[in-house]
């Protein structure tokens, strides 16, 4: 019975559920891809009918599923880094901000959490 | 090559319930709900990697869904790129890590190439066993029955190896798992509205309190220390919670 406890909430937690063994659906990982692939048209796996039709191997949206999962984490944890500095147990969206602009890894996600700080005592500079 | 997955299409399809976040200017006939990934699977694993005393506000929530949509954006542009160059016209696993590895995200690229090492294994083994671990299924999990013969293999199998990656934990001699932490009704309120009634409230309770006591448990017992190469812009703790994530491994069967 040790054992099945944390077996038992792998299970009713809806992981094997409703996504499988992935923890993010595989089918939305694959539409974010293709937008950003620059083709939308194509079926995976059928025939390409032009030669710049871009096409997604089926262990891509595999491989970012796990990915998805740790870059969450690394994001969560830096932005609850930042919650604590302010004394709060409550992560806002500034903490997400403030922890993407302490990071130079996270530029590229610069405009994604100013895009609606407004306030200018959010301005981390 | 692959060809799409139908039944992961269906599931996906089924855990749609965001609502409320912008849509972008540049691809209006997208839907919403499909521009970013189902905020209970973001809310789960950010929950994860935080005590359980913290909280989590909704605009938070909104925030980081839109940054993993930026980042599958990101890396899939670069890999997108090196398709081009090298006149291919689809983009592997492979080339997914390459553009990881270069954006910076090195310290990713080797958990990474361990989960799809074990993927492409259980992708085996599952087409072999199907049968009989649909059969399985049916005999220990009362009540989840549904979906695609697919589907239900590839559940089986995974409870199957959750058994193993658990029995491997205790065995290996890592700590004995953490006590319960105490009931958290709110955690218990967050949890529950994304799911709307699909499952028994007990499930999700107990599924919910559960769930956090098995990955504390991996996140407590790192194992290895000292300093691993640091990429730009993140610090050498990445290394032992890299540990972290492969002991908390879908697939923790040798």
């Amino acid at each position: 019975m040790r054992q099945a406890r944390p077996y038992s909430a792998m299970f009713a937690g809806g992981v094997s559920a409703r996504t499988g063994p992935h923890a993010l659906p595989l089918a939305r990982i694959k539409k974010i891809m293709k937008r950003s692939a620059g083709d939308s048209s194509v079926v995976d796996g059928g025939g390409g009918g032009g030669g710049g039709a871009r096409m997604i191997s089926g262990e891509a949206p595999v491989v970012f599923s796990k990915a998805c999962e740790l870059f969450i984490a690394e994001l969560t944890r830096r932005a609850w880094a930042a919650t604590l500095e302010g004394k709060r147990r409550t992560v806002h969206k500034e903490d997400v901000a403030a922890a993407v602009q302490n990071t130079d890894l996270f530029d590229f996600l610069v405009d994604v959490v100013t895009a609606d700080l407004g306030d200018d005592h959010t301005d981390y500079k | 090559m692959e060809a799409g997955y139908p039944g992961t299409a269906a599931n996906g399809a089924a855990a749609d319930g965001n609502g409320g976040a912008q849509q972008a200017a540049a691809a209006p006939a997208i839907r919403e709900q499909d521009r970013l990934m189902p905020i209970a699977n973001v809310i789960r694993i950010m929950r994860r990697v935080l005590p359980a005393h913290a909280k989590i506000s909704d605009d938070a929530k909104e925030t980081i869904q839109e940054c993993v949509s930026e980042y599958i954006s990101f890396i899939t542009g670069e890999a997108n790129e090196r398709c081009q160059r090298e006149q291919r016209k689809t983009i592997t696993a492979e080339d997914v890590l390459w553009a990881m590895s270069r954006l910076g995200f090195d310290d990713y690229v080797e958990p990474l190439g361990v989960y799809l090492h074990r993927y492409r294994e259980f992708e085996g083994e599952s087409r072999g066993v199907g049968v009989g671990v649909g059969a399985a299924r049916g005999d220990h999990h009362h009540g989840h029955v549904g979906g695609m013969l697919k589907s239900r293999a590839q559940g089986s199998m995974v409870t199957h190896h959750d058994m193993q990656m658990h029995a491997a934990m205790y065995g290996g001699g890592a700590v004995p798992p953490p006590p319960h932490p105490p009931p958290h009704h709110h955690a218990f309120h967050q949890l529950m509205p994304p799911h709307h009634g699909q499952y028994a409230p007990p499930y999700d309770m107990y599924g919910g309190e559960h769930g956090m006591a098995a990955y504390y448990g991996g996140m407590y017992a790192p194992g290895s220390g000292g300093d691993g190469s640091g990429s730009s812009g993140s610090g050498g703790a990445g290394t032992p919670q890299t540990v972290n994530f492969e002991h908390q491994h879908p697939f923790g069967y040798k």
